[in-house]
């Protein structure tokens, strides 16, 4: 995933909004991402809301290991006042136990797919963008 | 994804089997260890990590069970306690009271709500919250309910045929406890003018009903006793706690009088 220079760095991810519509946020190499980076990552996703919801990729192959509380914090409905979508790259052994954790323990209320290229996951992500108003 | 166990490497071996200690510790509700993540993308990485989520999970699942549990038993504690105050309320104004109807409808009505108290106490003080013992709840709330009768120079003597395997739940407990508690009361203070006698309590497991018997030995119902006619507020009690055991009832006056509760 190519970083552009304009996307918000935290100690755990970047996140950016894409000229397609989709936001984008990427897990930096070997993160162990605790409640702090999941708070922060939540805070800047959210940040890019103008007025519509968004789809949003998550490449999360980079991942070393996510906390519990961080868990729980992106199952609690924290970003989905904004976003529509979650497009997911799982293309490492610990990103793909992640993503299937995710989908089915923490149940996201919008649709959500797993995907190990970034291409099928933007060209699923892409139906989602402009359709739906915001909160 | 699958293991080729032959290319299985000697750290491999070291890895997979601290995998194992960690799932061994979890398995003993030792959630302190966990899978170290090396960062390899290597496939023991992507299971050590499902390994550690997983235990993190079953540990936070166990913990919000216990805590429900704390609150289960605190409830049935608390409603114990209150039904007790009630009782004890009961007992006090029984001590301004002179007249033997109101003595006697005060008495009953304590022991109704003793009888459920004890199912509340018994609930809170069993090893999984939700089954009670039958026969030790049974053996408990016969004697109660005799000494709050406290017939002097009485011997009344109960005689218990009760598996000591069968636990029911508080849904089944409460009417249980009811029945016993009327019929109870019914043969203490109609059954032994003589003061002397036996109370049987039974109950059988017939293939998908039990049966509770519940007898004396002493001097009938008068021949001409008419359930329609003559009930009083304790057997038509028997009746409506039977129906909501989804049960039948049978009352036998010979040598004594049988309650026969099928459920």
């Amino acid at each position: 995933m190519q970083i552009p220079k304009t996307a918000i760095e935290l100690r755990g991810y970047f996140t950016w909004m894409g000229d397609d519509g989709i936001c984008r946020t990427c897990v930096k190499p070997n993160t162990d991402i605790s409640i702090e980076d999941a708070v922060s990552n939540t805070l800047a996703v959210t940040s890019l809301f103008v007025d519509r919801k968004f789809p949003l990729l998550i490449d999360s192959t980079a991942v070393k290991s996510m906390s519990y509380e961080a868990r729980t914090h992106f199952s609690v409905r924290n970003r989905e006042t904004k976003t529509c979508a979650f497009g997911i790259i799982i293309r490492s052994s610990v990103s793909r136990v992640l993503g299937n954790f995710y989908l089915g323990i923490s149940k996201p209320s919008v649709p959500t797919k797993l995907f190990d290229n970034e291409t099928d996951a933007i060209q699923w992500l892409t139906q989602f963008v402009n359709i739906s108003g915001g909160n | 994804m699958g293991i080729d166990f032959s290319k299985i490497s000697l750290s491999d071996n070291t890895r997979a089997n601290e995998i194992l200690e960690v799932i061994l510790s979890f398995a003993r509700q030792d959630f302190d260890k966990k899978v170290e993540i090396i960062g390899d993308d290597h496939l023991l990485d992507g299971i050590g990590s499902g390994v550690n989520m997983l235990g993190e999970e079953l540990q936070h699942s166990t913990i919000s069970l216990k805590e429900k549990e704390q609150l289960l038993k605190e409830i049935h504690h608390r409603v114990k306690n209150n039904m007790q105050i009630i009782s004890s309320l009961l007992s006090l104004q029984s001590d301004s009271v002179e007249d033997e109807k109101v003595l006697s409808v005060l008495r009953e009505s304590r022991n109704r709500i003793n009888s459920m108290a004890l199912v509340h106490e018994m609930l809170y003080k069993s090893k999984d919250l939700s089954q009670i013992a039958l026969r030790e709840y049974i053996e408990s709330l016969s004697i109660s309910i005799r000494r709050s009768y406290a017939l002097p120079d009485s011997v009344i003597e109960f005689c218990y045929d009760i598996p000591d395997d069968i636990y029911f739940n508080i849904d089944r407990m409460i009417p249980i406890g009811l029945i016993l508690n009327e019929s109870i009361s019914n043969s203490l203070k109609y059954a032994f003018p003589e003061k002397r006698g036996f109370i049987n309590i039974s109950l059988k497991n017939r293939e998908k009903e039990y049966v509770l018997v519940i007898g004396d030995n002493g001097i009938g119902l008068k021949e001409d006793f008419n359930v329609e006619r003559d009930s009083h507020l304790g057997i038509q009690l028997i009746h409506m706690l039977t129906e909501q055991l989804d049960g039948s009832l049978e009352l036998k006056n010979k040598m004594g009088v049988t309650y026969s509760v099928n459920f």
